[in-house]
């Protein structure tokens, strides 16, 4: 096979996988089932994650011989943009970018490994603490001699998940522990999100944990992890945002007034332009950010690549959602319409992991570190 | 002769690299005004020797044949190393036309000629009351005998001052049913007395443009390229390689460039406000650029480009804007002068860049008439 050859059928190979989730999500009910797990109460849907993993979804980064499909970070992309599409509230980026992601660095043969890529078991993954005044601060939960106690909080996915990987001061430096989610003295306490998600705040009082890997070692997983977890996010934002256009588009199209349909005054139609540009650009930024990561080794080049796609995923999708909901007048602002999903959808992933002020600042500060080392 | 096509894509940069470097003048690089032939005529005979004129014209007629990948290859390595374009408005825009629309005798006469520079054209589109609404000209020649007779003004001539020929769409059936009927394109000499050409002051002190006024002017019956009424279906045809060219990531990215360097000698990166702001813009550029390679890799596919290629001029153009916008920001109390600024080894002219950044989101098809273009054809919005 010649170069192009293998390029194209790489291409096709991540045509079949994008065109397979999307049927997947459609078949399951498409974003009408994030409104109804939304007005259930939050979470998600086991069976989905059955589904989902049977589809190789989660196993799709994870290298061949670790049990996965070894496809890479733009194909995991691709799967992300299908989940934001459907703004689904499965814990696919979590687990693909997070918790695989540190195990399969870690302790690639743990029995949780083969697991979460089955989609037998979900777990969330928590290492952020709170400071005294809300804001991040450093680590302070310890665990020692087998027990866990302080606290970690902006645990994503923390409401469905059987357990929970803990990366916090041990006594040696950084440990990554598992914590099973009845342990005793273990309290979640969750702050509910925009989308109908939670966050949880987890507390610890000598809970008993089990120690899986410490050393230098944990620290550079869980920053690749979430190197990882923050591109994955963007390429979420990315199908979130390309299905909110549409959805906008399609409404601007029927919704008549002055006799027309309000698409048809130009006012009306740079501004979508204006969108579907914006979108684009994620698109092929994002795209390429992902693409680069899977050639790049240098963890430092991967972060500035992961912030370049998560900056601009952000922004992308701060303004595509905020201006749909203007362009949908009135209704935008009411809950039965579905491009309201989009918008807290939008907001809670442009949180998670940084915005994209955080992300410019770490982009730029990445570009010069690289600058004096040259 | 070569076969540039049959290269690998790196070969062919390597090699349009090494001549640029080589053989283009150092005071000629990033010029910030259109040079007047004599200026450049020293590049212009070492790129004729060389055979390199006319990159996209078929070899029969002088060119270098380039398929459209390595076109573009040879513009970007153009555009990176600020190799002035030159005159070529014979090159980009007669000579595509004579080759496709053009009887043999005005192939033979013209094109050669094109080649040499020995003419010197200039572009008459534009007229006071046809603007972005181009069909509305009324420029009117009318056949006398063996000439057509012109009377009428063109507006916004590039270089007419500097030029030996005007190729022009006149209107030449006023009674057609619609606008876009009835225009002709026609190619007449600029040295006789009914041609009058004033120059136009721009707001950078620049006088590129040009008004062109025709008062009797007269051209022979043979200068008609293509048929009669059928001028405006011609000129547009050629448009479609200038959608992708007029979207290329040079410009913002030279200015980039520019601007941090010029930035970081001031200081400017003190200022975490300042610090944001270049990132945004620097960021802007880079997925700009992963747009326009998808669109480039279409066009080296083989592919026609649809009308959607429009958002790389969109994005590009008002993102060149903001860097030179930051570039002002970043000079501070030289922000309003003239000429270059020295800082360290680098030399900035601040407003030369923000005025040459003005006319790029006017000229081409201004923004809003792209934002048409792309509401219409590529999102289907009515009216």
């Amino acid at each position: 096979m010649t170069q192009t050859d293998i390029l194209s059928s790489e291409q096709e190979d991540l045509r079949l996988l994008r065109e397979s989730a999307r049927t997947l999500f459609e078949r399951a009910g498409g974003s009408d089932r994030a409104r109804k797990l939304r007005d259930a109460g939050g979470g998600f849907d086991a069976e989905m994650v059955r589904e989902l993993a049977e589809a190789g979804v989660f196993g799709v980064a994870v290298p061949e011989d670790q049990g996965g499909l070894g496809m890479g970070l733009a194909a995991a992309g691709i799967i992300a943009e299908e989940v934001g599409r459907v703004i689904a509230p499965e814990p696919v980026v979590l687990t693909i970018g997070l918790s695989l992601g540190l195990l399969r660095r870690l302790c690639p043969d743990h029995p949780k490994v083969p697991q979460l890529i089955s989609g037998e078991t979900v777990l969330a993954v928590a290492w952020q603490e709170r400071g005294p005044g809300g804001a991040p601060a450093d680590a302070t939960c310890r665990y020692a001699d087998g027990k866990l106690t302080g606290a970690k909080a902006w645990v994503a996915g923390a409401a469905g998940s059987q357990g929970f990987l803990v990366v916090t001061q041990g006594d040696d430096g950084q440990v990554l522990v598992l914590v099973e989610a009845n342990a005793d003295g273990f309290v979640i306490n969750k702050r509910a999100q925009a989308d109908g998600s939670s966050l949880g705040e987890l507390s610890f009082s000598g809970t008993p944990a089990a120690e899986l890997a410490s050393g230098r070692a944990v620290q550079d997983a869980l920053a690749e992890a979430v190197v990882d977890a923050t591109a994955l996010a963007a390429a979420e934002l990315v199908g979130l945002s390309e299905r909110a256009f549409e959805i906008t588009l399609d409404y601007i199209k029927t919704r008549e007034q002055f006799d027309k349909p309000i698409g048809s005054f130009q006012v009306i139609q740079h501004r979508a332009v204006d969108l579907h540009v914006m979108c684009e650009v994620a698109q092929a930024g994002v795209g390429e950010a992902l693409a680069q990561m899977d050639g790049e080794t240098d963890p430092k080049i991967r972060a500035r690549l992961a912030s370049r796609a998560k900056s601009r995923a952000v922004t992308a999708a701060k303004k595509i959602t905020r201006d749909a909901i203007q362009l949908h007048g009135a209704v935008g602002y009411t809950d039965e319409f579905d491009i309201g999903l989009y918008l807290n959808r939008a907001l809670v992933l442009s949180a998670w992991l940084g915005d994209d002020a955080y992300h410019r600042r770490i982009w730029f500060e990445a570009r010069e570190a690289e600058g004096a080392a040259q | 002769m070569t076969d540039w096509n049959a290269m690998t894509d790196a070969e062919f940069r390597k090699e349009v690299r090494q001549f640029f470097e080589a053989e283009y003048p150092e005071e000629l690089r990033h010029l910030p005004h259109r040079p007047k032939f004599a200026e450049i005529e020293h590049w212009h005979r070492k790129l004729h020797a060389k055979g390199w004129v006319a990159p996209a014209w078929p070899t029969e007629y002088g060119g270098m044949g380039l398929n459209a990948a390595k076109l573009l290859i040879f513009y970007e390595e153009q555009q990176r190393w600020g190799v002035n374009r030159g005159r070529d408005m014979g090159v980009q825009m007669v000579g595509p036309l004579i080759i496709k629309f053009g009887t043999q005798d005005q192939k033979d006469y013209w094109l050669p000629r094109i080649l040499s520079c020995d003419d010197i054209w200039c572009q008459g589109y534009s007229e006071p009351g046809a603007g972005s609404d181009l069909a509305n000209l009324r420029t009117r020649a009318e056949i006398d005998g063996d000439d057509f007779v012109i009377n009428g003004q063109k507006i916004w001539t590039t270089m007419a001052h500097d030029a030996t020929h005007i190729f022009m769409l006149v209107r030449t059936d006023p009674d057609a049913p619609k606008k876009q009927q009835g225009i002709s394109f026609l190619l007449a000499p600029m040295d006789q007395p009914g041609v009058d050409v004033r120059t136009i002051k721009t707001l950078s002190g620049e006088t590129e443009f040009c008004e062109v006024f025709f008062d009797d002017a007269r051209t022979p019956r043979e200068n008609l390229v293509g048929e009669l009424n059928k001028g405006w279906t011609m000129a547009k045809a050629l448009l479609s390689f200038e959608r992708i060219f007029i979207g290329s990531p040079s410009l913002a990215q030279n200015a980039l460039g520019q601007l941090e360097s010029f930035a970081r000698g001031r200081g400017a990166f003190d200022d975490p406000v300042f610090r944001d702001r270049f990132a945004q813009a620097a960021l802007d550029v880079e997925d700009h650029a992963a747009l326009y390679a998808r669109f480039a890799d279409q066009l080296k596919r083989g592919e026609t480009l649809g009308a959607d290629v429009s958002m790389l001029k969109i994005w590009v153009t008002e993102c060149f804007q903001r860097i030179t916008e930051l570039m002002i920001e970043a000079a501070g109390p030289d922000g309003g002068s003239i000429g270059p600024l020295q800082v360290g080894n680098v030399s900035v002219d601040v407003l030369a860049s923000f005025y040459k950044a003005r006319p790029t989101t006017i000229y081409g098809g201004s923004n809003e008439i792209q934002r048409n273009i792309l509401s219409k054809a590529v999102l289907g919005l009515p009216g």
